[in-house]
């Protein structure tokens, strides 16, 4: 491949000259606050829609939890304005609001790849997403962040996505940080159930892995001994050998928070080892769906706890969420397969109003001022949604406490919820 | 089954190959997807493409026949595939109504699916319609089959080529609107306007006939005056480095992000096509250096590194050291370890040589995810924060800048690739390849030769994982899984084994496609299966052929497989 | 006078002066690969001795803890033994690696599965447990078989003759095209398979408790094996593959039809992978698109181990592979202080092949290894 190099940087600069008349040519006439913006205003012109994205998990082994929450999105962006689940969204300063759904691949290459796509599209004025932590950690959080795009992400649950020092200025979450639910977890199998030995289990996905590390270390600090922490291989079938060595200890708690597959099949493996046949086994929202009970079979199910967010203590309109929520969401979906479609509609709305405070009209023209939307998401205090009232802190945790509940399972049911703590990031 | 006669045997194959679509869930898919807005999806193109196939098919004389009927057999064998799709579709439903749904078990045959087959109409007349459908397929195929070459050649092409572009929609208009050319009277919805094929299909048809009249572009280029062989390779050759250069600034940075990675699969396909293409070794663990590559540079340049403190929670202020220092030394890391690797079991035959090789890359994916690692390279949360390469004032974290960096490095690694296939070492390899034997005979050091190859192979890899990782500013155990070594491999097959441009093209269609075609997304492996076993079956040298492969890959055959190749022609490959 | 007759052994003459021709000499000569091989060797062997010897001092585990491993690594050595099977006869006859055999062994298991849920909603899987358990073994050993012998026509008979490279590739395409299919068909999430009560629960057995399951595997898996040792060693068929392996032309001239003995041998790999599915639900309970993957690649070490193409040697290939698996992580990795050995796991198992390949390339039972282009 010889080119001469002065052909070569000619095309650059003519290319260079093109996008930089390009770019000149819109800034004429905005208003003051686009000028101080340090990411400018997304201008939306007369009779076209606000532009929101999405970056959920929508295909692949993960979908389901993606979809879940896209379709909370979905029902969100159809509510919104008109107050009624119609098919038709309403709209904002005469402006109606579309929705550019990617795939977040619940990957890092998935995170990035989506996300530049969103990025690309000078129109997105804020982002719905990520589904999975590793698409956003250090990837799509950064990439939004630098484009100045506000992102909000409905199920990420993963501690370093909000801590001091790899927080990214534009990324927020409604979701419930996975300290609180570790740390509910310990409290519940501590105090409530006055156990002092724990062991615990992961399967190498960055969810389970610090899920296990937040409950180990708050176990710990609680004065409780953990006497093993061990790992599986996503995939694997047999855990003879896992649940062998960790019953070498006879531990008094096992917490698992893994998947479905591997997860039933340590449940039902774990009845048939003698040393396990007076521990309690736990798992966490990973777990949360009857396809486990399933796997594992009802009878080695029975018994076993599973955390998760407390949706029936959601402090917010819950009455909402059953009468009018679920119903439409089984009319247009079916059976909801994850609790994130609440956190969704809670994100979307949470946008939706600050994108109606901070816009400016112009005639008929909308100008949203990037920096100010992000200012005033992070600003939301109180904020009703249906997961509890939002107040979103300055690391973007808007679910600075959450609800975690417990329940059980008997036969072959979840149980209400046996234990349920209000956990906070405080704390 | 071989009793019927041939129509009905290849009818009921194309049924059973539209029944297979819908039922593994393509049809519906697909039929998201619009080829002409409003009139025609890429569904509905599939079916027609399988009936026509049928039809062309049942055209030609079988084995045992001197010769055929086409304008009999052809339609007849349209009617017995679109038969057996009606028939399939009333038996579903009536399963259905008694109670017994077949949706229970096969998920994808539901009513959805059924709504495509029937064309929205009552199962009765669904079954006319497809029946209907298949006949006239067929007989235009079996028009097609009597029609001269060049008449199919200029068929054939315009039909692909109007729904490549439609399928490419996306990303034209991306281009488009980057260039500032309305694009709405040509695509519209992700596909083209009435108007939009009408004009491709008028220009594609006018230029292939042209270029069978005049004999292809170069030999009408050559018959204008003061045109030359060598002006013709120069302009090319200054075209595609004008286009390479200014390609990210009109498409986006989403497009450039895209063209980055298959930048990126470029450079592990050059390095792999070193290992598998020119010395024959097949290793399908390759995924082992990309993993060394990146976790390498991970290490020495992250804040987040072990050698500076950081973890992922607490970053330290800056990285153990700068990219271009870690690039050399990853490097060498990676060809120690392809020594390691590679001395104790070069000596094994190809196929044990492949299991250990996928061994290998199991191994080191569970030892990056290993709790017994973590302290180092970060367990299942792998490391973040790994800075761009620093590169003047340049922001490589951009990715049209990291696309010159990474097409920088993809030129020098071509040319390297072609510097060494046409070296004495190239051509021991070939030796080797075709005879080991033979090869340690004429002196050639086997083993060492392989090593060779196999060291370069992961040095090449190594330096793709290394902008791998820079261009994710993050490294985690859930990038490097088998699936990475296979997505190479398939780029190297398809391609062509040990030709350079073919796995530019591999990646192209591999790695750029899929991530512009959503709809494909979910198919990705499905047709990269169906990829792999076709191009071995029909074109072992792959599309674009390196000619001394070619002729090992042929100089044994037998049997032509000339029904299935044929299918492949009616297909619209070229 | 001419050259002295001062050459080596390897036909280089001691006499070139050239000098870069003596450091490549030099280093053709050098044993690099043979050192590496002893370091790693002594490496390994090192390794695993103060691993197991600091695991046992440790008491962590007791005896009955061992036993139990034991058994569950002979369970699952089982399975893998019988989808070996399939990999060895193929290698035997064709020497080709069928990388698709374990969704052969998935198609199978995968597809019973709706049968098996029929059965227990209806509640006859519990009320005849037997005939439910053989019609679930018929039908699983079809399907498998179908989808072998369709394999074999489509895939791998247009190829015979090609360089090595070229079916092996095909089948890895196969090995994705099957997947996907099954994927495309059942959906991507996993299965519960449902349970027989009469076999849950443990039996004492020598003073240890031992589950059902295993015993029911692990005798079931050797009724199969003895059945296809019989079909070898004493059937017309079995000469017939055995001849055809041996040479396939002079089977040919002898009149032996190839193509249909051929097409038999997968038949037979096919319908044993199935009926192994049937072996692997009752220990695991689960089944999805992508069960027969790792079982797949974990009997062809199996079979590599035992020595590809020796019927035995797939039995004892699995039985060690099953062992180790289930004994190994805590046995040698413990005692070393590594955290969560388990996860280790498939270190153990591909380092065994690595190891066994490097040192006896043909396996415990294998004829020592032949070079084949």
């Amino acid at each position: 491949m010889k080119k001469p190099i002065g052909a070569r940087l000619l095309a650059v600069f003519g290319a260079l000259a093109l996008v930089i008349a390009a770019c000149g040519g819109d800034s004429g006439g905005t208003p003051e606050e686009c000028e101080a913006d340090e990411f400018g205003c997304v201008t939306v012109a007369a009779g076209d829609p606000i532009k929101l994205g999405s970056l959920l998990v929508t295909t692949g082994a993960n979908s389901s939890l993606g979809l879940d929450s896209q379709y909370g999105v979905e029902l969100a962006l159809d509510y919104w304005g008109d107050e009624a689940f119609d098919g038709t969204g309403g709209q904002i300063k005469g402006h109606d609001v579309s929705l550019v759904a990617e795939d977040d691949g619940c990957s890092a290459e998935g995170g990035t790849a989506g996300a530049n796509s969103l990025a690309a599209d000078s129109e997105i004025v804020a982002v719905i997403g990520t589904s999975c932590s590793s698409a956003a950690l250090g990837v799509a959080d950064t990439i939004f962040s630098e484009a100045g795009i506000s992102i909000v992400s409905p199920s990420n649950t993963g501690p370093a996505l909000t801590a001091e020092a790899t927080h990214q200025p534009f990324y927020l979450r409604t979701a419930h940080n996975d300290k609180i639910q570790g740390a509910a977890v310990a409290n519940f199998a501590y105090n409530e159930l006055g156990l002092t030995t724990a062991a615990t289990i992961h399967d190498g996905s960055p969810y389970a892995d610090g899920l296990q590390q937040v409950f180990a270390d708050t176990f710990e600090s609680l004065g409780g001994t953990i006497t093993k922490q061990e790992a599986i291989q996503v995939g694997d079938t047999d855990f003879n050998s896992v649940l062998t060595d960790i019953a070498a200890d006879s531990p008094e708690f096992l917490y698992f928070p893994i998947f479905v597959a591997e997860g039933g099949l340590i449940t039902q493996q774990a009845r048939t080892i003698d040393g396990l046949a007076d521990t309690v086994l736990a798992g966490s929202d990973g777990m949360f769906t009857p396809d486990w009970i399933q796997a594992a079979g009802a009878e080695n199910a029975d018994g076993v706890y599973i955390s998760g967010p407390d949706l029936a203590a959601f402090t917010g309109d819950t009455d909402f969420y059953n009468n009018d929520f679920l119903p439409a969401y089984n009319d247009a979906y079916g059976e909801p397969q994850s609790v994130f479609h609440a956190h969704a509609w809670d994100a979307t709305n949470m946008v939706l109003t600050a994108i109606e405070s901070v816009s400016i009209e112009d005639g008929d023209t909308l100008y949203i001022p990037r920096t100010a939307l992000k200012d005033a998401l992070f600003a939301t205090s109180d904020f009703p949604g249906i997961t509890g009232s939002l107040t979103c802190d300055e690391l973007g945790d808007c679910q600075p406490s959450a609800t975690i509940a417990v329940v059980t399972v008997e036969n072959g049911e979840f149980s209400e919820a046996v234990y349920s703590e209000v956990g906070s990031l405080e704390g | 089954m071989s009793r019927l006669p041939r129509w009905a045997r290849v009818g009921l194959l194309g049924g059973f190959i539209v029944i297979y679509l819908g039922a593994v869930g393509m049809l519906e898919s697909f039929s998201a997807r619009p080829i002409v807005t409003g009139v025609i999806q890429f569904s509905v193109v599939l079916i027609a493409v399988v009936y026509m196939s049928s039809g062309y098919l049942a055209a030609r004389p079988g084995k045992d026949e001197l010769e055929s009927n086409p304008r009999r057999s052809a339609p007849l064998a349209g009617v017995v595939a679109g038969a057996l799709v009606g028939v399939f579709v009333i038996a579903m439903t009536l399963l259905a109504e008694a109670g017994y749904n077949p949706r229970d078990m096969f998920i994808a045959i539901n009513p959805a699916l059924l709504d495509i087959l029937t064309f929205g109409q009552s199962i009765w007349a669904g079954l006319v319609i497809e029946v209907v459908l298949g006949g006239v397929l067929g007989l235009a195929a079996s028009y097609l089959y009597t029609s001269s070459p060049n008449t199919r050649s200029i068929v054939v092409t315009t039909l692909t080529t109007v729904v490549m572009v439609a399928l490419a929609a996306p990303l034209f208009t991306v281009m488009f609107d980057g260039l500032g050319i309305p694009d709405s009277w040509l695509f519209q919805r992700e596909g083209l306007t009435v108007i939009g094929a009408i004009v491709v299909a008028t220009a594609t048809a006018f230029l292939k006939w042209y270029l069978l009249k005049t004999g292809g572009a170069r030999k009408a280029m050559l018959q204008v005056p003061k045109v030359t062989e060598k002006n013709i390779n120069l302009t090319l050759w200054l075209a595609a480095g004008v286009v390479l250069t200014v390609l990210p600034w009109i498409v986006n940075t989403f497009i450039s992000d895209v063209l980055g990675t298959v930048g990126l699969y470029i450079l592990l396909g050059l390095g792999l096509n070193i290992v598998v293409g020119y010395a024959g070794l097949l290793d399908l663990g390759y995924v082992a250096f990309f993993a060394v590559g990146a976790y390498s540079i991970a290490v020495l340049t992250a804040n987040t590194s072990f050698l500076v403190g950081g973890t992922v929670n607490a970053p330290a202020a800056e990285g153990f050291m700068n990219f271009w220092v870690a690039l050399p030394i990853t490097i060498v890391i990676a060809v120690i370890i392809g020594v390691l690797i590679g001395a104790p079991v070069l000596r094994l035959r190809g196929d044990y040589l492949a299991i250990v090789t996928l061994g290998f890359g199991e191994i080191i994916r569970t030892l990056v995810l290993s709790d017994w690692l973590k302290p180092y390279l970060g367990g299942p949360q792998g490391i973040t924060q790994i800075p761009p390469p620093p590169l003047g004032p340049l922001n490589t974290r951009d990715p049209r800048i990291l696309y010159y960096l990474i097409l920088a490095f993809v030129v020098i690694s071509f040319f390297i690739a072609t510097r060494l296939k046409y070296s004495r070492v190239g051509r021991a390899w070939a030796a080797m390849r075709e005879d080991e034997d033979v090869a340690e005979g004429m002196g050639i050091s086997v083993v060492l030769y392989k090593i060779l190859a196999f060291v370069m192979g992961a040095a090449v890899g190594c330096l793709g994982g290394a902008f791998f990782a820079t261009k994710l500013s993050v490294a985690n155990p859930g990038s490097f899984t088998l699936l990475v070594s296979i997505n190479v491999l398939a780029v190297v097959v398809l391609g062509g084994m040990g030709s350079i441009p073919g796995v530019i093209v591999g990646s192209l269609v591999l790695v750029g496609l899929p991530e512009l075609l959503r709809e494909f997304g979910e198919f990705r492996l499905h047709i990269y299966g169906i990829i792999l076993v076709a191009i071995m079956l029909l074109k072992p040298e792959g599309l674009i052929p390196d000619a001394r492969r070619a002729r090992e890959l042929h100089h044994e055959d037998e049997e032509p497989i000339t029904d299935v190749a044929h299918v492949a022609i009616a297909g619209g490959h070229e | 006078m001419t050259a002295p007759l001062s050459l080596n052994r390897n036909g280089h003459s001691l006499t070139t002066n050239v000098s870069s021709r003596n450091y490549r000499i030099l280093f053709e000569r050098l044993p690099v690969r043979r050192i590496i091989l002893i370091t790693l060797a002594l490496v390994i062997s090192y390794g695993v001795i103060v691993g197991t010897v600091a695991t046992l001092q440790t008491g962590r585990y007791t005896t009955a803890d061992w036993v139990n491993l034991f058994v569950a690594g002979v369970a699952r050595g089982s399975v893998y033994a019988i989808i070996a099977l399939g990999y060895t006869l193929v290698y035997g006859i064709l020497f080709i690696i069928n990388f698709a055999h374990g969704e052969v062994f998935m198609a199978g298991t995968f597809t019973t599965f709706f049968i098996a849920s029929g059965l227990s909603s209806t509640g006859v899987l519990n009320q005849y447990p037997i005939p439910s358990l053989i019609l679930l073994f018929l039908c699983s050993a079809l399907v498998s078989m179908l989808v072998a012998v369709i394999l074999e026509r489509v895939a791998y008979r247009p190829l015979r003759g090609a360089p090595r490279l070229v079916p092996l590739i095909t089948a890895i395409g196969a090995s994705l095209f099957l997947q996907y299919t099954f994927r495309g068909f059942y959906g991507a999430q996993v299965n519960a398979y449902p349970n027989i009560d009469i076999l849950q629960g443990t039996i004492s057995l020598g003073g240890y408790n031992v589950q059902k399951s295993q015993i029911l595997v692990t005798l079931g898996a050797l009724l199969l094996w003895l059945a296809l040792f019989f079909v070898i060693e004493r059937t017309k068929l079995g000469r017939a593959m055995r001849a055809v392996g041996e040479d396939r032309e002079i089977a040919a001239l002898m009149g032996i039809n190839v193509d249909r003995t051929i097409i038999s041998t997968f038949a037979i790999g096919g319908a044993l992978a199935g009926a192994a599915g049937i072996l692997f639900v009752q220990l695991f309970n689960s089944v999805w698109f992508f069960m027969g993957f790792i079982p797949g690649i974990k009997a062809f070490t199996a079979a590599v181990l035992g020595g590809i193409g020796s019927i035995t040697g797939a039995a004892l290939g699995g039985l060690v592979l099953g062992i180790l698996e289930a004994v190994g992580p805590i046995l040698f990795l413990t005692g070393l202080g590594i955290p969560s050995p388990n996860q280790l796991q498939p270190i153990i198992s591909f380092g065994i092949l690595v190891l066994v390949l490097i040192f006896r390339p043909g396996g415990f039972l294998g004829a020592p290894e032949e070079k084949r282009a």
